[in-house]
């Protein structure tokens, strides 16, 4: 009797009536709704891209996209087609993702020909990256025309040596030097020139030719035997020796006048013609010369 | 006694109708932005996905770098990423190349990774025969 009489009592009804209002109803089936749909629309059914751009590849894929343009392109050399193809991916760093891709590769130690394909791609693409001027470097011939030296096939070396003129080198224990060899003509450099820079020190001190090591990977290498040879004369030195300007540092003093020849024991091109210039600003110049290795070596070496 | 029933009854028939509204509107709500405005970000989408003449331009950059490299299991995985038969869509894209006569060595390269990959065909011959740029 009271338990009915409670129902159809407004008082005791308003309390459900308050508690489910129509407006708590609506956001009730709202909130459910959109929970159910979106757990459909994401999980359940998500939308499957068909007839895509190469812009809907995973990071994966369009890595790989990447490189098969870089490779496509050094096989056929067909720069707008490379653009259209890069375009695809509708990238506006495409630059900064092609270097980073490169760097991600000289990491991983993938084939050298491969980087430099990357390499080369990014710098079409203008990117300005040391790891892009490194694997890609631009052609000597864009160099300063104050640059006088000239790259000429390997030839034997000169057949009477002659004592060292000005030695410069203070070897130190902690580094080991490789046996000398002679480099074989007809093999392939093991090594390749990166850069030739000319040096105008604001100081006195003595022009030399600075020579600097790197491995595949652009770490400096140390233990590299330099031949230098001139006109009656020829010396060796090894890099490594003067740690605090790098492991793969070493220099040759100079002497006015005379003009040196510089190669890599282990295999180079010859640079030849390096001799003391004035620079614009009055000073007398050395040389910087830089080397990569273009062998790879394994990430751990064999036992 | 009845008509208070009918009465409870109404009220509660209201607010079910009002909950399927609003069921009804979140769903589409849900809806449109699971499939349209956030939709699933892919992480795995491969080039099977890709429109026709990409997945073609795609072919030909394989066969381009399989000339450049040489490695038939990387080209035979590229392929495969294609979907489908994707042998069969490299014979069509390799044949359409020559009877489209487009640049013989960008054929040739075609046509030396369908062979690498045991496909064949007549029109393979003339560009078999002779060495080109292939691996």
């Amino acid at each position: 009797m009271s338990r009915r009489h409670r129902s159809v009592n407004g008082r005791s009804a308003a309390a459900p009536r308050k508690k489910f209002s129509n407006a708590s109803l609506i956001l009730l089936g709202l909130i459910l709704g959109l929970a159910g749909a979106l757990y459909y629309a994401w999980v359940v059914a998500p939308v499957v891209y068909v007839d895509a751009s190469p812009s809907r590849l995973s990071d994966e894929h369009k890595a790989e996209y990447i490189f098969l343009v870089s490779q496509s392109y050094a096989i056929n050399e067909d720069w707008p087609l490379a653009q259209q193809r890069l375009a695809g991916l509708d990238d506006p760093a495409a630059v900064q993702t092609v270097t980073s891709l490169l760097e991600t590769y000289v990491r991983e130690q993938r084939p050298s020909d491969h980087i430099a394909n990357l390499a080369v791609l990014a710098r079409q693409l203008g990117g300005e990256a040391p790891v892009i001027a490194l694997f890609a470097p631009t052609p000597l011939a864009d160099e300063p025309p104050t640059a006088t030296a000239t790259i000429t096939p390997p030839s034997p070396p000169a057949a009477t040596p002659s004592p060292t003129p000005q030695p410069t080198i203070t070897p130190r224990p902690t580094v080991t030097a490789v046996p000398t060899s002679i480099p074989d003509p007809t093999a392939q450099p093991t090594y390749r020139l990166l850069n030739q820079q000319q040096l105008c020190a604001d100081d006195a001190s003595t022009p030399q030719i600075e020579v600097v090591t790197l491995d595949a990977l652009l770490e400096p290498l140390p233990g590299i035997e330099v031949l230098v040879t001139w006109d009656g004369g020829r010396d060796r030195f090894f890099t490594g020796f003067k740690p605090a300007q790098g492991e793969g540092y070493g220099d040759f003093a100079m002497t006015p006048d005379t003009s040196y020849t510089v190669t890599l024991a282990d295999g180079s091109p010859e640079i030849s013609g390096l001799r003391i210039e004035s620079c614009d600003n009055g000073e007398i110049s050395g040389w910087r010369l830089t080397f990569q290795n273009l062998i790879l070596q394994p990430e751990s070496p064999e036992p | 006694m009845s008509v208070s029933f009918f009465i409870i009854f109404m009220a509660l028939l209201q607010k079910l109708l009002l909950l399927i509204l609003g069921l009804a509107l979140g769903i589409g709500l849900g809806l449109y932005l699971g499939w349209v405005a956030w939709p699933t970000e892919f992480t795995d989408a491969n080039p099977s996905i890709l429109v026709e003449n990409y997945r073609q331009d795609y072919a030909h950059m394989v066969a381009d770098a399989y000339a450049g490299d040489g490695d038939l299991t990387a080209a035979q995985q590229r392929i495969a990423s294609l979907g489908g038969n994707s042998q069969a869509f490299l014979l069509s894209v390799t044949l359409d190349a020559i009877l489209l006569g487009q640049n013989e060595a960008e054929i040739r390269r075609l046509v030396r990774l369908s062979a690498d990959l045991g496909l064949s065909s007549p029109a393979f011959g003339p560009y078999l025969s002779v060495d080109g740029d292939a691996p």
